[in-house]
């Protein structure tokens, strides 16, 4: 990794291995997404007091090679949106939209992209400070000793927003409480963005139906495990008992086992034993697959007895594709559509007019055979039965579509850090 | 309007006259008689130079004085302040507690020690996090009016006033040993490091506006005024009745304090010594609160850290560790068995002697940054003044650093 301490003060030297004088700053000018370095300003040197950044070879260990001898040196070009990184950026408070003061900036993340220099990332920690002072190496070697991670603290450029008008500091683009207002796969984006620890600041700041939902929408189930780590159990497992079943299993699964039986002890009981009963089935079947939360009624019920029965469940958004008819022992009879019970006459009784040829997959279906079953019959769920027909979950079109096709079009930008 | 603007200035001077402090003038006064009152006119000018470019600049620019340093020299320097402020901070904290106990001690008898400095320091953390701060900066400033004691009893002791004056106006200087030590605690515990942070934290927190300069300067001069008037009669008073009765007060004797509480006899009788620890006690718990409180304040702006006394723990952990832990360094130390006063009350001097030259030409070249400060920089003619007062200063400390190290360098003892 680059670093713009690593410039700072490294002796310039022209073709011919002539000291120039030594790096006093480096000059970026705003481009977006991420500012690119287009001089050097340079101390020591009575007559050239800056170069552009396109006569520089090569550095390295603080030392800075030009292509050109000093004679032909230029000053670097001027531009209105130019920017002096130690002087405007280095050492300067950031804080949150808030208003709330994070943390300074202890160094600048550089690196090379198609021959230009781009400011990357910004070093918020512990190493950024002592490689300013020069003791990065020794940090290293003690840490690595006691048998300690050391980890780079560093969030990305985008996320930060260099205030013109008040160098003194510089802004996080993203506010924790203005965080809360939107959409959670907006939200999970961001997240996606941040150092762990800035994560789990989100995360303490969001409800916990909407932590649910953005912690749902993360792609990367180690990322969320690591976030529900950092959490206390108790908030931990009132997050969870907010998620869907097959979700919580999904992530319990990754965790090591001692958390997450700790987390299932700590969650309401109900929640938990879907959550178990999930964790049974491997990954790879439809039974890992399947969500606990769908709509069954009795097949004995009448149409409006069974919108009745809707109203007191309430089921959320997604299980509500279709309504399925089982016995008393859960067996699945048949199914229904929502539009299919509000037309028809209140009176009639469900098994009446239901769909009894209903498509089902077994616990053990793999997820390919689910996906075609899905998409030959057009379904938007499919109900999974164990031998004796009885029902157990459904799994949603998305589940097995986010399985079998991982790599999705238009994914998420791929982070830096 | 004034009113409004004031306090920075006169809190800071009154808590620099805290335990050190006033142990310090009271030596001074029963060990050389007035002979040292013109010394009080020198700190006074130094304190100036330096606590009205902080105020200045605290006013100026919103930020503190870390805040500055961190933003124009980078990390190295920063580093180092910041570890001897902290080191500096807590062995004046110490001796703040010391203070705490020795008036205890005075009040209710040996033991009381042993309450008073774990009551003290709870009752510190407590009321400066947990109640209002500024209720309680209010009451500290109130009881300060117990150091009127000195001005009434220097009158009643009847001093030779001519003397006084005198030694005001002339300076006298000794090349021995004991008046060089008592020399340099006067300037060691008078101008610290710490203020200069402390007011410009205080000053930044008050968000003044540089048109509220000139009022800005009026209460640091008052509080600059108020101290040295403190100190000059705690000298007389001292000086009328210790000196002149020639009772010699040894600083590691434990007794020192019931000694040096005889100069309040004119006025409090057979009460003197619970004058004395009232007032102690009151000077070491002002300064027993405010400076963890500037020591948290310092190191929380030099790494941008969330801060402030009404912040949870959640929003502000680092502010309320350090701030917590301060507090239990310099308590723990102080409450400890046979701990070496002389050491305690020097070793802050020492500290702050080797921060002093290092921080003063910081602070002027801050206060000369035309970016920092725009048209509120520095002007030439106090450019020279400030030099001045540095170069004093810095030689002052450095002889006093040569005086600890080489211990026979001024005569040997």
């Amino acid at each position: 990794m680059i670093f713009l301490s690593d410039f700072l003060n490294a002796e310039v030297v022209d073709v011919r291995q002539h000291r120039v004088g030594r790096v006093r700053d480096l000059v970026v000018v705003m481009t977006e997404p991420f500012p690119r370095v287009t001089g050097v300003i340079l101390k020591g040197n009575r007559k050239v007091r800056s170069l552009d950044w396109s006569v520089v070879r090569s550095w390295d260990n603080k030392e800075l090679s030009l292509k050109v001898d000093a004679g032909s040196l230029q000053p670097h070009s001027r531009a209105d949106t130019e920017l002096w990184l130690a002087r405007q950026i280095l050492d300067k408070q950031i804080v949150d939209m808030d208003g709330r003061r994070v943390v300074r900036v202890n160094d600048l993340q550089l690196s090379q992209v198609e021959g230009s220099m781009l400011v990357i990332g910004v070093d918020i920690g512990s190493r950024g400070l002592a490689r300013r002072v020069g003791i990065e190496g020794l940090g290293r070697r003690v840490t690595a000793a006691l048998g300690l991670d050391w980890p780079q603290k560093l969030i990305s450029w985008e996320a930060v927003d260099p205030v013109k008008t008040d160098v003194s500091s510089v802004k996080l683009r993203i506010a924790h409480t203005k965080l809360a207002k939107l959409h959670p796969a907006d939200i999970a984006d961001i997240v996606n963005e941040l150092s762990p620890d800035d994560r789990s600041a989100v995360f303490a700041a969001l409800d916990d139906e909407k932590a649910a939902d953005t912690l749902e929408e993360i792609d990367e189930p180690q990322m969320q495990a690591s976030i529900l780590e950092r959490l206390d159990v108790e908030r931990a497992s009132d997050i969870l008992e907010a998620m869907a079943p097959d979700e919580v299993a999904d992530l319990l699964a990754d965790m090591p086992r001692e958390r997450a039986q700790q987390l299932l002890q700590k969650m309401e009981e109900d929640e938990a034993g879907d959550v178990e009963e999930l964790l049974a089935y491997r990954e790879d079947t439809a039974g890992g697959l399947m969500t606990t939360e769908y709509v069954a009624v009795l097949h004995t019920l009448t149409a409006a007895e069974a919108i009745e029965r809707l109203r007191e469940l309430e089921p959320d958004a997604e299980s509500v594709y279709y309504v399925y008819v089982t016995d008393e022992e859960e067996h699945l009879l048949g199914v229904l559509s929502l539009r299919d019970l509000i037309v028809a006459k209140p009176e009639t009784k469900i098994r009446d007019f239901m769909i009894k040829n209903v498509i089902s997959v077994r616990l053990d279906a793999g997820p390919r055979e689910v996906a075609e079953v899905t998409s030959k019959y057009n379904l938007l769920a499919v109900p999974v039965v164990d031998e004796h027909n009885r029902i157990h979950g459904i799994v949603t079109v998305d589940d097995v579509m986010e399985r079998v096709m991982p790599a999705r079009a238009g994914g998420r930008r791929r982070r830096i850090f | 309007m004034l009113l409004a603007v004031v306090g920075p200035g006169i809190i800071t001077g009154n808590v620099d006259n805290d335990a050190t402090g006033i142990t310090g003038y009271a030596l001074a006064g029963s060990q050389f008689g007035y002979e040292l009152l013109w010394l009080l006119i020198v700190t006074a000018i130094c304190l100036v130079a330096i606590q009205s470019m902080v105020a200045r600049m605290g006013t100026v620019t919103g930020k503190g004085l870390s805040d500055l340093i961190r933003e124009r020299f980078g990390i190295a320097p920063t580093l180092w302040v910041m570890i001897f402020l902290f080191f500096a901070n807590a062995a004046t904290t110490v001796a703040e507690f010391a203070g705490v106990g020795g008036a205890a001690q005075l009040l209710f008898g040996n033991i009381a020690r042993y309450a008073a400095i774990p009551v003290a320091a709870l009752l510190v953390w407590f009321l400066v996090l947990r109640g209002s701060f500024r209720v309680v900066e209010r009451v500290l400033l109130l009881l300060t009016l117990v150091y009127l004691g000195y001005i009434v009893s220097a009158f009643l002791a009847h001093p030779k006033w001519s003397d006084v004056i005198h030694h005001t106006v002339v300076p006298t200087f000794h090349l021995t040993p004991p008046f060089i030590l008592i020399f340099i605690t006067i300037i060691g515990t008078t101008i610290t490091p710490w203020m200069a942070f402390f007011q410009q934290s205080n000053v930044a927190d008050k968000g003044l506006h540089p048109d509220d300069l000139k009022y800005e300067r009026v209460d640091t001069v008052a509080g600059i005024l108020m101290l040295n008037v403190v100190a000059f009669f705690i000298i007389v008073a001292t000086g009328a009745t210790i000196y002149a009765a020639h009772v010699t007060v040894n600083p590691s004797d434990p007794s020192a304090f019931s000694k040096i509480a005889l100069a309040l006899k004119p006025l409090a009788g057979q009460y003197a010594e619970q004058l004395f620890a009232i007032g102690l006690l009151n000077a070491s718990l002002m300064a027993a609160s405010v400076l963890p409180l500037s020591t948290t304040y310092a190191i929380t702006e030099a790494f941008g850290l969330e801060r402030g006394i009404d912040k949870s723990f959640r929003e502000a952990p680092a502010f309320l560790t350090i701030y917590t832990a301060t507090i239990v360094i310099g308590a723990g130390i102080a409450m400890f068995p046979g701990a070496p006063l002389v050491l305690i009350t020097n070793l802050p001097n020492i500290i702050n002697g080797m921060l002093l030259p290092l921080l003063l030409p910081l602070l002027i070249l801050l206060a000369n940054d035309k970016r920092i400060m725009g048209r509120y920089a520095n002007s030439p003619l106090f450019n020279v003044f400030s030099g001045v007062v540095m170069v004093f200063l810095t030689a002052v400390t450095l002889a006093f650093l040569a005086s600890i190290f080489f211990p026979g360098l001024f005569g040997g003892r």
